[in-house]
């Protein structure tokens, strides 16, 4: 049974773009079949990206998102030669949702957002000037100082009572 | 007593599906420690907010958002 999945993977970053390619045309060789020589339907390279957190003691990855069609009972070789490869740091085959390969925060919608963004913050910013009770800086360091005063006060006091 | 009432920021914005890779819009659904929000908080309806769920834990396996945000670095 065929169906639509998306992959994406995270390559090493000390790989060259074509050696990325060469790589992913040997994965995607994989999923070819008599009815679907052509199972890829749509590929975006996101390129270097700093990861979130660092995967074998790596920081930065190189991003890759695919979209294909492919027989079910392919899938599982195909995995497991991804898993084979030393150099995919990560990689996650999910079902198609018709989303789009390119990166969400290129491109139109993220212009779009960037306004709502910019609206909100706005608002919350004047929102937020005006409960803000006005609050020198100058106070806590002035109180800080008569504290430390008050302590050596006392502290003589009781050794001048002692 | 009756909550006011919250409209779903996903509804409203007219998407149907909350994209895992779009992890700018999925960052504003975490807390600062890296936690994803509860409906309560984030104020989505029953069907998104288990879409969200679901696509903040794959953007954390693909490294878009942390796990534990401040840990480490």
């Amino acid at each position: 049974m065929q169906r639509k999945y998306e992959i994406v993977y995270i390559f090493d970053s000390a790989l060259e773009e074509p050696e990325v390619n060469e790589r992913l045309d040997r994965f995607h060789d994989l999923l070819k079949s008599p009815d679907n020589a052509e199972p890829i339907t749509g590929i975006a390279h996101w390129g270097k990206r700093t990861l979130a957190y660092p995967i074998k003691n790596k920081e930065i990855g190189y991003y890759v998102v695919a979209q294909f069609e492919a027989d079910t009972t392919l899938l599982s070789e195909f995995e497991r030669i991804i898993k084979l490869d030393d150099t995919v740091l990560r990689y996650l085959v999910v079902i198609n949702e018709g989303l789009s390969v390119n990166r969400p925060d290129i491109g139109d919608s993220a212009e779009e957002s960037d306004d709502e963004h910019a609206d909100v913050a706005l608002e919350r910013d004047a929102v937020s000037d005006v409960p803000e009770p006005p609050v020198p800086a100058d106070t806590e360091p002035a109180s800080d100082v008569d504290g430390e005063e008050e302590e050596d006060q006392t502290t003589t006091t009781s050794g001048g009572g002692e | 007593m009756s909550r006011p009432s919250k409209t779903c920021p996903i509804c409203e914005s007219g998407n149907r599906i909350i994209d895992y890779k779009d992890e700018r819009t999925l960052s504003r659904y975490i807390t600062e420690r890296g936690k994803i929000l509860p409906s309560r908080l984030s104020g989505m309806c029953a069907r998104h907010q288990r879409q969200l769920t679901q696509a903040i834990k794959r953007a954390r396996h693909l490294a878009l958002l942390p796990f534990i945000k401040g840990h480490g670095r």
